[in-house]
């Protein structure tokens, strides 16, 4: 094995161990400076409760020898990162993390770190995915993770709260955690009044603040009793779990504000399942999927489903539907069409693009519906740019193309203003031209009692 | 805590014990508030939203994972 090719690109910061692609098998090396740790956390059945209670990701050990332990974690067959996650999605990651420490505190464990990116979503729920997150506990220390926990979580949520939830893509650019003076600077004033946000956020600034410069070891190291760190923890679950937005959706009832009757609707529901049922496909995405209605329609057939949505109210209304259900196979994201997730971090490749994962993932299927006008109309797409998009990563594509006459393609047109002109293009001729340079056209229909058609492609 | 890959910040770890004061404090109140809700009858004893404990009683020795 050569692992200098083969370690897995985000795994580098912590010496206890890391991550490489045997073939197309993802695994953990150990490294002896943790093997004390590991073999506690086994044996003492720590990492067996945390699997049983779906909190960490459950591996399997591949080898023990001297100078390694090697170990196979479950396959997560698509990472979200926490830029990608709706409102309440990053809600359940925060408990979680909060969940895990607390009970690692119980067992004499810590965890060494509480980064957002150490968390995913998987068989819909949130689950730790670094195995190797955990230290012992060293008595009256306190959690030395505590401020990437404030900076990964409870900062982005509580800016949420105030701005919207547009905030949480700060992790974007924030890879290490929002800056704690940046967080506080952007609280509004009233928020200095709350016990929780003054205590864990702006007086945190302060001390971040005074005690930056001199940092030399001199200061003693502060003490903290195991029971009061407890009630850190709890406060800030409590307050957590309690957290809602300020603002309100403006996408969120989507399908009651649709330009066609109930029947037409049902008629494309039943036309888009049956389309998908004849591709017997293993994997799908539905881009723009919204609340998952599409996606739904299938479940029980396709083994991994991806709905993707730029409306982050949208897939927190799908994602409450996943924990209703206890849906195992649909995963709900946020990206924005016209701007998906670029690769971030260290070389740009600490965590990938999205469109990199979409190739990984090579979804058997691609539903693109009630997309293309407002790629086309209001991101100012050309139809060739579109097609190329969806052909880098698809291998059948269901897409859906509203003409002219549409009401939603006519108010997108309307709006050009002076510059309709500039949009004559947009048109069934036009479309069809550009798509098929990438695809083959399979199938095409109008929708019964709507202006617009469905067409199914297959990649060239 | 050898190996410190990432600094956990000087005034971080020093106002935890800050924060720890306030916590207390809140969740004194809390409980209070709970305890006089319940004798009051506002409230009955299930009503618990969401808890940070895991459940350790109703893990199975052999139950594995699906």
């Amino acid at each position: 094995m050569t692992k200098k090719n083969k370690i897995h690109h985000a795994s580098f910061r912590d010496p206890s161990g890391f991550l490489f692609h045997d073939g197309d098998v993802l695994r953990r090396s150990i490294q002896p400076i943790y093997f004390p740790q590991y073999k506690k956390l086994k044996e003492s059945g720590f990492f067996k409760i945390l699997n049983q209670k779906n909190l960490l990701i459950p591996h399997t050990e591949t080898s023990v020898s001297e100078n390694q332990i090697i170990i196979t974690p479950e396959k997560i067959p698509f990472v979200t990162n926490p830029y990608e996650w709706s409102f309440e999605q990053y809600k359940q990651a925060a408990l979680l993390t909060l969940k895990i420490q607390n009970f690692a505190l119980s067992k004499g464990f810590i965890l060494k770190d509480a980064s957002a990116f150490n968390v995913t979503f998987h068989k819909g729920k949130p689950i730790l995915i670094d195995t190797l997150s955990f230290d012992f506990y060293k008595e009256d220390t306190p959690w030395r993770a505590y401020k990437q926990f404030i900076t990964h979580f409870l900062g982005p949520l509580v800016l949420a709260k105030y701005h919207g939830t547009e905030m949480l893509k700060m992790m974007q650019v924030h890879i290490d955690g929002i800056p704690v003076e940046l967080i506080s600077s952007l609280l509004p004033f009233r928020s200095q009044f709350s016990p929780i946000l003054y205590s864990n956020i702006h007086l945190l600034a302060k001390m971040e603040h005074k005690h930056n410069v001199d940092y030399e070891g001199k200061a003693k190291i502060a003490k903290l009793s195991k029971n009061a760190q407890k009630k850190i923890l709890e406060t800030l679950y409590s307050f957590i779990s309690k957290l809602t937005l300020n603002k309100a959706s403006e996408w969120g009832d989507y399908y009651s504000k649709t330009n066609y009757d109930t029947d037409a609707f049902s008629n494309k529901i039943a036309l888009i399942r049956e389309w998908i049922m004849r591709l017997s496909p293993k994997s799908l995405i539905d881009f723009g999927g919204n609340d998952g209605t599409f996606a739904r329609t299938v479940i029980d057939d396709v083994a991994e489903i991806l709905v993707t949505d730029i409306d982050s109210n949208a897939i927190d209304l799908n994602f409450q539907k996943v924990r209703d259900n206890n849906e195992v196979n649909l995963l709900p994201f946020v990206s924005d069409v016209l701007q998906p997730s670029p690769g971030i971090g260290f070389d740009n490749t600490e965590r990938e693009t999205l469109i990199k994962r979409l190739i990984k993932f090579s979804p058997d299927v691609t539903l693109a519906l009630a997309l293309v006008h407002h790629i086309t109309l209001s991101g100012n797409i050309p139809f060739e740019k579109s097609a190329s998009f969806f052909a880098s990563f698809s291998k059948k594509l269901i897409i859906e193309f509203p003409k002219r006459e549409d009401s939603w393609v006519d108010s997108l047109l309307t709006r050009k203003r002076e510059f309709i002109n500039h949009f004559d293009f947009y048109n069934e001729k036009n479309f069809e031209k550009a798509f098929n340079v990438y695809f083959n056209l399979e199938k095409k229909t109008v929708l019964e009692g709507t202006k617009r058609i469905i067409y199914l492609y297959k990649k060239k | 805590m050898k190996f410190l890959y990432f600094d956990p910040g000087l005034g971080a770890m020093i106002v935890q014990a800050l924060v720890a004061v306030v916590a207390g404090i809140l969740l004194f109140t809390k409980n209070l508030l709970y305890k006089i809700k319940i004798i009051l009858g506002f409230k009955s004893k299930d009503d618990e939203y969401d808890s940070i404990d895991i459940d350790n009683n109703n893990i199975e020795p052999d139950d594995e994972k699906e």
